[in-house]
């Protein structure tokens, strides 16, 4: 049995202009693997994360003809069955990550907050529980940030608290949109490395959400590629670069490279067959 | 004479008795019509470098001169129309209860500027968005519609410097590349200058001229756009990021 099966999950919004339509029919099944998620600006990758965890607003509504997260029905769980598995089974690193933290509340007291209370754990064991989550996310001064407030966070730095603070339940399952877009090329390999190593020994299942294709090539199992709220290409990840769908064609095309020409990038036709 | 010049810039936060050395000692010049990149470890102050040109960041030494001038918390107004900034994080940039059309032509509105109609919807021409999105508000967006927005009203007051933070780390392959293309055009045609952070040594070599590696709050290494794609780096830190980037080399 799969870990999460989604079949057929559409995510709305009726707004003054009209329906917006989100997230349009995408089914997908997930293992204890790590399974990309790649595709256009507003394709609908956030509201298929946030759909799982039912965290879409009003006017926002989900409908799915299935969905299932180690055998529960998600679409019939009442809000206090979400509530628990929120966080300590299903966790999501926000795409916003200084924004997604409490403003006012110091990074520590967020870090420990879980672990003190659903934990019952000592203050001490509980903060050197979060020093160990945040140097393991390469913060040099994890003393330092632990007093710290969001706000003076830098927007890398904002990314791996939420990873570390997502992590620290141990969930079994973990939602990642764009969690290391901040992060320069080095460090960001210190926090994949950390991620598929939950994915290898402990089995958590990984959607990892992601603008780079390149690092997604390399580091998932599988990738879905959305276009307009719908799944448009699905396949292995180290096939990606290879990709046959003319939608993933073009976005390869489009990226620039090391020692590349400086001409413009080449676009994509969205006036193509397969784009309507 | 450089258009932007940094002479030993150091910015220390004090934050609960702790200072934080943001930024140590750090120099660049950026000459008129010249595109600049900061890349570096996620935390060596690249964007306090960005925050202290616009008067941002509590500056504890050195000097920043724009255009022969010494910054002026006074300047206010007319320092808005020359330098405008792309934040790195586009949802805490924007007034979640402004609609994007009042976003965008507010600017506008400030600096005495008309025809707002016709500017506001080339705007979000130039940047890819629908014209029909005038009316939502920022949390009906997704997040790279979101940074669009943000780059849409930095161009708004057709300033001089443009100072960009990530501009494109939240958008996907096919919408960076029309935003890159979009601020290479404008620089062209325009003469605009950027200063630019970037992860993504690719998105650095394509926009810049050169670029200057930080590590730790310091500055490591500058290298011209040649040196950096031929690996021509001396120090350790500099190969490190380039060794990491094996992906994006040319005849990867
Ligand atoms: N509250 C809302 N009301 C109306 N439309 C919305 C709302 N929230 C999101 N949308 C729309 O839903 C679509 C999908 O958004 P989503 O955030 O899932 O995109 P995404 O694939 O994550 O894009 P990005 O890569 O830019 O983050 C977008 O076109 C967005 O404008
Ligand atoms: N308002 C503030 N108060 C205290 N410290 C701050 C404040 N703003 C930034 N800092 C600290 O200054 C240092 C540099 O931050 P900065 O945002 O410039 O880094 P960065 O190079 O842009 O990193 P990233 O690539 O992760 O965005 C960090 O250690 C950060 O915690
Ligand atoms: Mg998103
Ligand atoms: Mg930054």
């Amino acid at each position: 049995m799969s870990l999460l099966s989604v079949k057929n999950l559409r995510v709305s919004f009726d707004t003054e202009a009209g329906l917006v339509e989100a997230v349009r029919g995408v089914s997908f099944d997930l293992g204890r693997e790590r399974l990309g998620i790649v595709g256009e600006s507003g394709s609908g990758k956030t509201m298929t994360g946030r759909a799982v965890l039912r965290l879409i607003r009003p006017p926002g509504r989900i409908e799915a003809d299935s969905l299932l997260f180690d055998g529960q029905d998600l679409m019939t769980a009442s809000e206090r069955e979400m509530r628990a598995l929120r966080g300590p089974r299903i966790a999501m690193v926000m795409q916003d990550p200084k924004y997604s933290l409490n403003p006012v509340m110091k990074v520590g007291a967020q870090l420990v907050e879980g672990l003190r209370q659903r934990d019952r754990m000592s203050k001490m064991d509980a903060h050197d529980k979060a020093i160990a989550a945040l140097e393991a996310v390469q913060i040099r001064d994890p003393e330092r940030v632990m007093e710290a407030y969001p706000h003076e966070l830098s927007g890398g730095m904002g990314q791996r608290v939420m990873i570390a603070m997502m992590l620290i339940p141990n969930p079994d399952l973990l939602i990642a949109d764009e969690p290391t877009s901040a992060l320069d090329v080095t460090v960001q390999a210190e926090v994949l490395a950390i991620l598929d190593n939950l994915v290898k020994t402990r089995g958590m299942g990984l959607i990892f959400i992601s603008h780079d294709l390149r690092l997604v090539a390399r580091f998932c199992d599988r990738v879905l590629v959305m276009y307009k709220g719908r799944v448009v290409e699905e396949l292995a990840a180290k096939d990606l670069m290879q990709a046959k769908h003319p939608y993933t064609q073009g976005l390869l095309n489009c990226l620039p490279r090391i020692g590349g020409p400086r001409q413009p990038l080449p676009g994509l036709d969205r006036s193509a067959d397969w784009a309507v | 004479m450089a258009l932007i010049e940094i002479d030993n810039l150091s910015v220390t936060f004090l934050s609960k008795g702790h200072r934080v050395n943001a930024v140590k000692d750090v120099s660049l010049s950026v000459a008129a019509q010249e595109s600049f990149g900061l890349v570096g470890e996620s935390g060596s102050g690249k964007s306090t470098i960005l925050r202290a040109i616009c008067g941002l960041a509590p500056i504890s030494g050195g000097a920043i001169r724009i255009g022969g001038q010494v910054l002026d918390r006074k300047a206010g107004k007319a320092f808005a129309v020359r330098v405008q900034m792309v934040f790195q994080d586009p949802y805490a940039s924007l007034h979640p209860r402004h609609t994007i059309d009042r976003t965008l032509s507010e600017p506008l509105a400030i600096h005495g500027i008309g025809d707002t109609d016709a500017r506001v919807m080339r705007a979000l021409d130039d940047v890819g968005l629908p014209r029909n999105f005038r009316f939502r508000f920022p949390h009906q967006l997704s997040g790279g519609q979101r940074q669009r927005v943000a780059i849409a009203r930095a161009l708004m007051l057709e300033p001089e410097i443009l100072l960009l933070d990530e501009p494109t780390s939240a958008l996907d392959a096919s919408v960076q590349a029309e935003t890159l293309n979009l601020l290479n055009r404008l620089r062209a045609e325009r003469g605009l200058t950027f200063l630019m952070v970037s992860h993504d040594l690719a998105v650095i070599d394509h926009m810049c001229d050169r670029v200057l590696v930080m590590q730790h709050g310091a500055a490591v290494e500058e290298l011209t756009r040649d040196q950096l794609a031929g690996a021509q780096m001396k120090t350790d830190y500099a190969r490190s990021l380039f060794a990491a980037s094996a992906d994006r080399m040319l005849a990867g």
